[in-house]
Formats: structure tokens, sequence, C-alpha cells
């Protein structure tokens, strides 16, 4: 039971970590119909950001919100000198979705190659703020640290303000707007790619907010070659998926579910089954809901 | 040129050349080079696999370095537990494989774009890594996979190297002649159709779901054969042959060479595997970083798949062919 329930509790923390994965995957495929497999690089190089500032300033709290900003200017950059002339040209068309992910697949490249050519073997070195020692309940230690506590109190405040944002700005209106009816957005006097602009701003401070969690809860440490950074992001755009890759509340759904589980299996059944279990995940769910927990069914038919 | 057709019989002239110019190759290159050209041959194999799925029926894979091992494994144990000669061993690897891709596109067909993409994704993470659950895959080390010596009757000289160009280049040539006819048959014909409007498609009396899955039957096949191809050229099969890299570069070699046209496949291919030699070259000879070497294959390969997904979005050749007809 005990060891349950921290099973649990490390399931919830790396679930809340692709969460934030997942929701910048979900805000860049609302915006602009993409799934930006860039995602995990723009995570890595505002992380790489992060730790600088901390050898700098030495303080996490001031390294955070930097690397926040580094991952939403990063991602707005993008959209606006890459993603955007190269959706003018193929007229976004639905079925063009393969060539977009090809390209984001180039700039996760280059970007890689950017970080190399910058670091080398050099490694980024993100240590814990906090004790990650677990607290002491009734004798044991238990998998809650004031580290993981730290990270879920981020992730949920970061969940609160973008609820808010959503839910009771312009802003969040009009970012629902440009992805529910672009033309109509547009013919109601809101400034379409402006706001998918926005859109991919968020998601970047989403993604280097996980990337500097993951890394935190991790190894503290973070290299160019990162495959955690791979994996991340595999992990939050299968959680999307399952979420329904149109809503923001499937997304954190489907990242607890597959943190959870995967938790489980990889305490009880091994390491070597963990990734495939994430497919059968998926295909399960999606067998069951073909547009995922929370999807639109029959929405958006081309 | 007045409406001059190209038939079956100039195909099959020019699929002799491309033979009979390996063949030559073979003899004059050195064996490092005839090693590079059976990864050649490899990629063609696999990258056609991801074209026929992709750029003709339409639905996206960016998980068939997982089929590839399937194929692997499939000629590997296939070899080992009944000392099948070579070629049964490739049959094996496509009818295993085909099997599994008719189960997958059960699956899929029902899936699309993001959720096609998702899913393929994460059968290319978690696939090769079950091999390390189950003793008889050989865990992280693997299963040998042994294409034998050249027969003597090719003469001493004829090496190791020479005999996998030669085996994966005729498996390339034959698999692609089939190919291509039956991107020109009915079958083709339907993918394209529903590639292009589904709801068109059903109304001229084309069952979607089940033309979907034989795509994805098909295309799981062809990426089986490469699959073998790529043990045979490997000695051995283990997870680490197949990573995620592995899917991603033969998405990216199907782009290059222009995803909605099977006749550019051999530019995605030599690209793939001359791009880094170059880059190595031209490092070893301007640069005297260790980095730079290490990093340059990279970029140049992903900032041509950039400019190719700007420039020619339907790939090198419909481009010229676009350029020649104005």
């Amino acid at each position: 039971m005990f060891e349950f329930v921290n099973t649990l509790l490390i399931g919830i923390t790396a679930g809340s970590i692709y969460s934030l994965m997942a929701i910048a995957i979900v805000l860049v495929w609302r915006s602009t119909r993409v799934i930006n497999f860039a995602t995990g690089g723009l995570a890595l190089a505002s992380t790489f950001v992060g730790a600088s500032i901390l050898e700098k300033t030495g303080s996490f709290w001031i390294a955070l919100p930097v690397a926040m900003l580094a991952g939403a200017a990063f991602s707005a950059f993008i959209e606006y000198f890459f993603l955007r002339p190269l959706l003018k040209r193929s007229g976004e068309k639905n079925q063009e979705i393969f060539l977009a992910i090809i390209a984001t697949l180039g700039l996760l490249g280059i970007i890689k190659a950017i970080l190399k050519f910058i670091y080398g073997d050099e490694i980024g070195s993100l240590p814990p703020p906090l004790s990650d020692k677990g607290f002491i309940v009734s004798g044991e230690s238990i998998a809650l640290s004031p580290l993981r506590l730290m990270i879920l109190g981020i992730v949920l405040l970061l969940m609160i303000v973008l609820t808010f944002i959503f839910q009771r700005t312009n802003l969040g209106l009009s970012l629902r707007a440009a992805s529910f009816a672009p033309e109509i957005s547009r013919l109601s006097g809101i400034r379409v790619d402006l706001i998918r602009t926005a859109g991919w701003a968020i998601a970047g401070a989403a993604g280097a907010t996980a990337g500097v969690l993951q890394t935190t809860n991790g190894s503290g440490s973070v290299s160019p070659d990162s495959f955690e950074f791979t994996l991340l992001f595999v992990f939050g755009f299968v959680a999307a998926v399952i979420g329904g890759i149109e809503s923001l509340i499937g997304a954190v759904v489907g990242s607890l579910t597959l943190g959870v589980i995967l938790a489980i299996i990889l305490m009880y059944l091994g390491s070597s089954l963990v990734f495939f279990a994430a497919f059968v995940i998926l295909i399960l769910v999606l067998l069951l809901r073909p547009s995922g927990i929370i999807g639109v069914k029959g929405g958006r038919r081309a | 040129m007045h409406n001059h057709q190209i038939t079956n019989k100039h195909r099959f002239i020019g699929f002799a050349l491309i033979g009979l110019v390996v063949y030559i190759l073979s003899n004059i290159v050195d064996e490092w080079t005839a090693y590079q050209g059976a990864t050649v041959a490899v990629f063609v194999v696999a990258i056609a696999s991801v074209i026929l799925l992709t750029g003709y029926s339409g639905q996206i894979s960016l998980g068939h370095g997982a089929l590839l091992a399937i194929g692997a494994y499939a000629a590997a144990l296939t070899q080992i537990y009944f000392s099948a000669p070579l070629w049964i061993c490739f049959v094996a690897a496509v009818l295993v494989t085909a099997f599994f891709g008719a189960i997958l596109g059960a699956a899929a067909a029902r899936l699309s774009g993001p959720y096609l993409a998702g899913t393929t994704l994460a059968l290319a993470v978690g696939l090769p890594s079950i091999a390390n659950q189950f003793s008889i895959l050989g865990g992280e080390q693997g299963i040998s996979f042994d294409a034998g010596w050249p027969p003597l009757s090719l003469g001493e000289t004829f090496t190791q190297y020479k005999w996998f160009l030669w085996i994966a280049t005729l498996a390339a040539l034959i698999s692609m002649w089939w190919v291509q006819n039956i991107l020109r048959s009915r079958y083709g014909r339907s993918w394209r159709a529903l590639k292009s409007n589904e709801v068109a498609a059903e109304l001229s009396g084309i069952t979607i779901g089940r033309s979907k899955v034989l795509a994805f039957t098909v295309s799981a096949g062809i990426a089986g054969l490469a699959g073998a191809l790529l043990a045979t050229t490997l000695n051995n099969v283990s997870p680490s042959a197949f990573p995620l890299a592995l899917s991603f570069a033969i998405a990216t070699g199907a782009v290059l060479s222009g995803v909605n046209t099977l006749g550019g496949v051999m530019i995605g291919s030599v690209a793939l595997v001359a791009i880094p030699e170059i880059a190595t070259s031209f490092s070893d000879r301007w640069s005297g970083s260790e980095n730079v070497a290490v990093l340059l294959p990279d970029f140049i390969v992903s900032a041509l798949l950039i400019l190719t997904v700007f420039l020619a979005p339907k790939g090198p050749i419909e481009k010229l062919r676009s350029r020649h007809s104005k």
C-alpha cells in the first residue's frame, strides 16, 4: 500500500510535467494546425538559457521566469519567421500536415545543431533548488519531497493562470475564437495572425517550464543531445493525443493518466515495457474514442 | 515527343539499366563505397514504403523504423530456428511485417492527422525496446543475422560488402518494380482517390476502410523487407539499430525525394547516405574542430529538409516537371 501511494506520487509529478508539454503542443495545434516537433528542442534551448542564468545569479526563482520568457520569445520567433511563410506557401491545407511536421523536424535538427555548436560537450546544470529528500511519515520516507511539492505547485499555478487567461481575458477569447473559426474571427476584427503568434508564445513558455522542471526533477543537468527531452516531447504528444489534441483540460487529464499508469508499470513490470505501454495506452484509448478523451467528434472535417 | 507514352517496357529497360550501372560500379568501387551503396538500396526500399503510405494513400507514418525492426527480427528468427536460406528469410520478413501492418492498419484506418502521427510515433519509440523483455529476441545485444559468404563461383576476390550490395540492389529493384506496378493498378488509383477526397472516393465505390488497411499492409511488407536488408548489412539485429532517429530519417528521405512521387526515391536515399560523408570530408579539410564535424551532417540534412519543404514541397522531380511544362 505504502509502495503504491509512492508510485502514485511519482506518477502524478511526472504527469504534471508532461501536462505542460502537452499544453504547449495543444496550443500550437489549436492556433496553427501544426504539430510542432521542435517543441522539445525549444524547451531544451530555454532550459539552457535557464541554466546559464542560474549560474550567473544563483537563484532558481530568477532562472525559471527568464527561461519562460526565452521560451516564449523563441517560439514566437519561429512562428513569425518560419511557420507563417511556410503555411502561406502550402495554402493551409489539411493534407499538408505531414510536410509541416517534417519541416518542424528539420527545425529541431537545426536547433540541436546550434546548441551543440554553442555548448559542445558542456552540460547545462539545474540542481534542485529545494531538498529532494522525501518527507518522513510514520518513520518512513515517502516519495513526496519539498522539490516535488514545488513542482506540483508551479504546475498548478500555471494551470490557474492559463485558465484565467483563456476564460476571463480578451486575449483568451480571441485565442479561442481564432482557433475555432479563423475567417469569422478575422471578420469580427480579431487580428488572427497576431493572436497565433501569441498562442505560440504561451506554448513556448509552457514548454520551457516543462523543460526546466523535468531537468530539476531528473538528473539536474542537461546536454544538447538530451534523450530525456525527446522522451518528454513524445510523452507530452502522446498525452495530448489521448486528451483529444484540441482540449487543454484533455491534455492535463491525458498527461496525469499517462504519468500514473507509466509509473505503475515501471514499478511493477520493469523498465523495458514502459515505452511500449505508452503505445498500448494510446491505441486502447483511440480504439474506444478515435478523437481522444475530450475530442470533438466529427468536427473540422476538411 | 508527340503523345509519347512511357510504357512498362520502357520502365523495364530503365530498371535493367540501373541494375547494370550498379553491377559495373560494384566492380570498380572500394569496399566502403560498396557498403554505402548497399545502405542506399536499403533506404530506397524503406523510403518507398513511406511514399506509398503517405504520398499515395494519405496516411501519415512517423513510425516506419518500428516496422523495419519487425522485419529484421522476423528474418533473423527464421534463419536461427529454421536455418532457412536467405531469400526465405526475406519472404518471411515481408509476410510477418505485412501481418503486423494489417493489424496496425485496422487501428490506423479510424485515425486521422495528428492522432495517426502520435500513434505511429509512440510505436517507433515503444516497439524496439520490448526486445529487452523477451529473451528470444536477445535483449540489448540482439541476435545475429548472417547473409553468408558470397558463393565461391563468383571468384575468390569477391568481397563481403560487394555481396551485400548485390543482394540489396537486387531486392530493391524487384520490390520497386512491384511497387510501381501496384501504384499504377486499381489499388494505387483508389489510394490516390481517397487521399485527395475521401467522400468523393467513397461515392465512386471505394471501400475506404479496406483500402486504407490494404495500403498499410503493403507498406508494412515493403518496410519489413527494408528491415531484413538492413539486418543483412549490419550482420545483427538489436534494438539500438532502430532508434527514433531511423524513423525520422526515413520520413526525411521521403520528403527529400518528393513524397507524392515514387520516381524521386533515389534522391532522398542518396542524400541521406552521401551528406554525412561529404560533411565529414568537408570539416576534415576546413576545420579542425571535432565538434563541428559531429554536428555538420545533421545541420545540412535539416537545412536541406527545410529548403525542400519551402521551395519544392512536392519534391524535386515534380519541380523539374512543372518547370519543363511551362
